[in-house]
């Protein structure tokens, strides 16, 4: 481990942790070693998952509630594993923190397997801004990371969750996450990946309770021999919860398959729905697979889903501007993959916006 | 001397399988404005999108010149580098990619920010490109992005189609300002192939040659306003028994 130096530091700037940048609370961990784990707010407690579970007993009744145990090898994995890795991050009732919460796994030893357990809870009222980024070192080839990590959101709490992974060619990850939307709770997450990866695999469940609201949204760019299967299951429990999922992948030879689900239970559930695929060549493959289920009358669930290829009128448009061709393909994929968030606040999605055109500019798109 | 800005010689075009242009020459020199007045479908449009080199348009006999230069070879980003912009009648939509963001891409002038101005669109700087705009704010986008462009011939498709009043005179008062209107005839660099199928631009913006262009071909040539006067008062079947009689007389 070199702690900080400066392969580090560009490699951990690609997923938006950046020393200088100034943080509400941060977590840093470097394979199995947390480099950083502190809060610059009294509205934060930001612990090791480890230190936390000796600390409030409750805790280890709470954890594996939302994700459990058995759900399959990979939680049973993190769960088995002796090494407790992760963090515990809570934001007190009715504090509102607008600067944002970062935290960063990264892997730095080859064939290196990390397991962690993250558990999140913001309180009634809360409101706060997590951006978590997952990255591997330049000499780490390969590797897998499997996270767990389960979000308590109680009623009138807001969390929005940005989550970017930038990881090395041959590293595998399987993520494992579910949310709990109190009444009238809102949960906003977003999920970047635009570098190569051998093999994301992963369907984030999100319960959502009475006036409560879960926004997913996701922008995927596989590059050859990277395979993508994700999605978002939600499920509108309570009455008038309601949610939209949007995804927009582009796939440059990688193969995706990109899964949205919304289950209204309830009167009054209203659920959206957009799954959008770009393909640049023949190489790769984009599966989409909307689903809607409704069990009650009074709700209102729609989705839409495209897979093509560039618009031959949008490429000739910009080029009748005097763009030439490849430069206009890199504008109108840019602008595909360009998040627009509007529950975001517009400090956060500058940020965001900037994180995504450095991410694409340090990479091949 | 200069060669022409546009010249177009014994043009054919087809789209697909249908010849939709049979044989037309134009010539636009340096400064002057031409008005294509012409029934719906009689091949105006293609006519702009065969200088373009959109694709889609073949060049199945003739050539087209943009300052001398033969564009069959060229792409259409190339013959736009030669000097042509074309607001088209319907711009499509591109998500994602803003109107400011667009701009800077193709920005060739030094005076954008008062054509912005001009032409009402800060609002729509950080807007998607097309998105959602109103037939009038997409012909103000369509004419601010030939503002940025800067090109030598002008091709505008239907300016006022689906505009009203108060915004073709904002529309009208930009683009005379790229051609130089208020400067004499000589010293102006910038020329216009306009398409109007009404006649109402030729209130805000004064033509030098009008041409009636019906199935493919321009079967008449001339003063544009009196064109039109003969247009109003007969319609474009009033052309072409103008143009029987005319045969008939030879």
């Amino acid at each position: 481990m070199r702690p900080y130096d400066n392969t580090m530091i560009n490699a951990l700037r690609n997923v938006a942790y950046d020393f200088e940048q100034e943080k509400s609370a941060s977590f840093l961990v470097s394979d199995l070693e947390v480099l950083d784990a502190h809060s610059a707010s009294d509205a934060i407690e930001i612990l090791p998952i480890s230190i936390a579970l000796e600390k409030y007993e409750w805790l280890s009744k709470l954890s594996y509630t939302l994700v459990p145990k058995d759900k399959d090898e990979y939680v049973k994995q993190v769960a088995d594993n002796e090494n407790k890795l992760g963090y515990f991050i809570r934001v007190k009732a009715g504090e509102k923190v607008l600067l944002p919460l970062y935290t960063c796994y990264m892997i730095d030893t080859n064939s290196f397997t990390q397991c962690t357990h993250n558990i999140i809870i913001a309180e009634e009222g809360a409101e706060f801004h997590l951006i978590s980024g997952c990255t591997s070192s330049a000499h780490a080839l390969s590797g897998r990371h499997i996270g767990v990590t389960e979000y308590f959101i109680k009623e009138n709490a807001v969390v929005t969750s940005t989550m970017i992974h930038s990881w090395g060619k041959e590293i595998e990850v399987y993520p494992r996450s579910a949310a709990h939307v109190g009444k009238n709770g809102k949960f906003v997450s977003s999920y970047i990946a635009l570098s190569s990866v051998k093999k994301i695999q992963m369907d984030p469940l999100a319960l959502i309770e009475e006036g409560g609201l879960g926004e997913f949204y996701s922008v995927i760019y596989a590059h050859e021999g990277s395979s993508f299967d994700v999605g978002s299951t939600v499920l509108l429990n309570g009455k008038g919860a309601s949610s939209q999922i949007i995804s927009r992948v582009v796939s440059n030879g990688g193969d995706v398959i990109t899964r949205g689900k919304i289950i209204a239970h309830a009167p009054g559930g209203q659920g959206t729905m957009a799954c959008n695929g770009l393909l640049l060549n023949k190489k790769g493959m984009i599966h989409a697979i909307p689903e809607l289920i409704g069990n009650d009358p009074e709700t209102e669930l729609s989705h839409e889903a495209s897979v093509g290829m560039i618009s031959k009128e949008e490429l000739s448009y910009l080029m009748a501007s005097g763009i030439e061709e490849e430069q206009a393909r890199s504008l109108i994929i840019e602008g595909f993959l360009d998040l627009h968030i509007p529950s975001l606040p517009e400090y956060l999605q500058r940020q965001i916006n900037d994180i995504v055109k450095k991410t694409k500019a340090s990479d091949t798109l | 001397m200069d060669a022409n800005l546009l010249d177009i010689t014994s043009l054919h075009v087809s789209v697909g399988d249908k010849e939709i242009i049979k044989g037309i020459d134009l010539t636009i020199k340096k400064g002057e404005v031409h008005v294509l007045f012409g029934p719906n479908g009689s091949g105006k449009s293609t006519l702009l999108g065969a200088i373009m080199q959109l694709p889609g348009y073949t060049i199945t006999q003739g050539s087209i010149q943009i300052h001398g230069n033969d564009t069959q070879e060229l792409s259409t980003d190339a013959v736009a580098n030669l000097g042509v912009g074309l607001s088209f009648q319907h711009p499509p939509k591109i998500k994602g990619v803003t109107l400011s963001r667009f701009l800077k891409s193709i920005n060739r002038c030094d005076d954008l920010d008062h054509a912005i101005t001009a032409l009402n669109m800060e609002p729509f700087l950080e807007r998607e490109l097309n998105v959602g705009f109103s037939g009038g704010e997409l012909k103000r986008a369509e004419i601010l992005k030939l503002y940025a462009q800067n090109p030598d011939l002008l091709l505008i498709d239907e300016p006022e189609s689906g505009v009203d009043i108060e915004n073709i005179t904002i529309i009208s008062n930009t683009i005379n300002a790229m051609l130089q209107k208020e400067s004499p005839m000589k010293t102006r660099s910038h020329s216009a192939l306009i398409i109007t199928h009404t006649g109402h631009i030729l209130n805000t913006i004064h033509a030098d040659v009008g041409h009636v262009f019906m199935d493919g071909k321009i079967i008449c040539s001339g003063n544009p306003m009196d064109i039109l006067d003969d247009i109003r008062k007969d319609g474009f079947s009033g052309c072409i028994r103008c143009i029987q009689r005319e045969k008939d007389k030879k």
